[in-house]
């Protein structure tokens, strides 16, 4: 299978840069799926799963909000954070979720209401592959 | 010449302030590992921001001006004043050598290109050099301390400097930050973040033929879907790269400063005890000189 260069930066380090066969990446409007000679691209990414496929190999990384430029010599995906499933404290970001859900609640000012629902995105992006990566 | 308790007092006081200049330099050593660690893991992400973005506006030309419609500055720019907005990053206490100075004198050079100039603040040295400076007008609401950045931080700002230029209530805004070169020496940088134009980050342009090549991007969904919610994590990105930058510089200039200071003690200590034994033997002298005159004129 022809492969891409894609590189997965985060605020606080470079999580993956190498080759990539398959990448599936959250975006404002759903998930998008990116193959070799892809057309160039710019896209936002909203916080949640993204997956890609390195030998054969699905690897699955929780992502926070930022984009993504396709060009023809690369991907590069920028991001607010990537964690490795493993990497994710589970207990953290269920904390992290009731917050979100309380402050939500309280329906206080527009920004606030912005920052919780962010937040709250955050969260249920690292649950979501933390757990499932706990299933398999 | 100065009699000796002067000299002894005088001794004293400069071993006194050579500890404390020590105790600095050590704290700030060990507090510049820590802001250079955490510069090393940022600094992938604020290049590879940097040049995405530049990449992206190198490939989508006809862009500028539908972005954060900024169609109205540039209809601005020949009637009235530009209006422009400075975030000053420098640091929360002094004594650090000519970091602060530095950007105060950059801050001054932009500063001096309008009369229409707003002033954000990182850090406290900057409100005791700005207040009372008729040219600018200092945001009240936006002054945070320097020490320990954190990405929380760094979102509200952007969120409060994207708020008020939606507002309509700059035209430009401008990133004053102090870039590391090499572990000595550092440079103060002005960095435009907002609007975006294609020269924003001083690289160099494509050639025209590349850029032919390259134009023709296509934006998923839409480009004004996609640039909102770019921008605002962009300019977050930005900001919080140059404050993680700016305090590594700040520990490290504060380091030598404090390393120059305790040397010159030292050096001081050497002169100034010379002095004294100098006069001290000169003292002994004298009171002998004067003895043994006082028992020859006995005999």
């Amino acid at each position: 299978m022809s492969t891409f260069n894609l590189e997965i930066v985060a605020t606080d380090k470079i999580f993956y840069k190498g080759q990539c066969e398959f990448l599936v990446f959250p975006g404002i409007d759903g998930e998008h799926g990116i193959l070799a000679n892809h057309e160039p691209m710019v896209a936002a990414v909203k916080a949640g799963e993204l997956r890609y496929t390195v030998d054969g190999e699905i690897r699955g990384a929780a992502v926070g909000d930022g984009f993504i430029e396709v060009s023809s010599e690369k991907v590069v995906v920028i991001s607010d954070f990537a964690e490795k499933p493993e990497e994710i404290d589970i207990k953290r970001a269920e904390r992290a979720k009731e917050r979100a859900e309380e402050r939500l609640r309280l329906k206080r000012s527009e920004k606030e209401y912005v920052h919780s629902q962010a937040a709250l995105s955050r969260a249920m992006a690292r649950l979501k592959v933390a757990r499932k990566n706990m299933r398999q | 010449m100065a009699n000796m308790r002067e000299i002894r007092t005088r001794i004293d006081s400069v071993k006194d302030t050579m500890k404390i200049t020590n105790a600095m330099y050590l704290i700030a050593s060990s507090k510049l590992r820590k802001a250079r660690s955490g510069r090393d893991a940022v600094s992938p992400y604020f290049e590879s921001l940097q040049e995405t973005i530049s990449d992206i506006l190198d490939r989508s030309p006809d862009l500028e001006g539908t972005l954060f419609d900024n169609s109205s500055a540039l209809s601005r720019e020949k009637k009235e004043e530009i209006r422009r907005c400075y975030i000053v990053i420098t640091s929360d206490k002094g004594l650090a050598g000519s970091y602060n100075h530095n950007v105060f004198k950059l801050a001054d050079e932009y500063i001096a290109k309008g009369s229409d100039n707003t002033v954000c603040m990182i850090g406290y040295m900057a409100r005791n050099y700005f207040a009372g400076n008729p040219n600018v007008k200092i945001d009240e609401e936006f002054i945070y301390p320097a020490a320990e950045p954190t990405g929380y931080r760094a979102r509200g700002m952007a969120e409060h400097v994207i708020e008020k230029f939606n507002k309509n209530e700059f035209d430009e805004v401008y990133v004053l930050y102090t870039e590391m070169i090499n572990s000595m020496t550092f440079e103060a940088r002005a960095m435009k973040i907002l609007p975006l134009s294609q020269n924003m980050f001083n690289r160099p342009r494509p050639a025209e033929g590349e850029k032919q090549k390259k134009a023709s991007v296509i934006f998923s969904p839409s480009p004004v879907e996609v640039l909102s919610h770019i921008v605002p994590n962009y300019v977050k990105g930005l900001i919080y790269g140059a404050m993680v930058e700016s305090y590594a510089c700040e520990q490290s200039s504060r380091m030598s400063a404090m390393d120059n200071a305790t040397t010159n003690a030292r050096e001081m200590i050497t002169e100034l005890s010379l002095i004294y034994n100098r006069v001290r033997q000169a003292a002994i002298t004298q009171e002998i000189t004067e003895i043994v005159s006082g028992a020859q004129s006995q005999e």
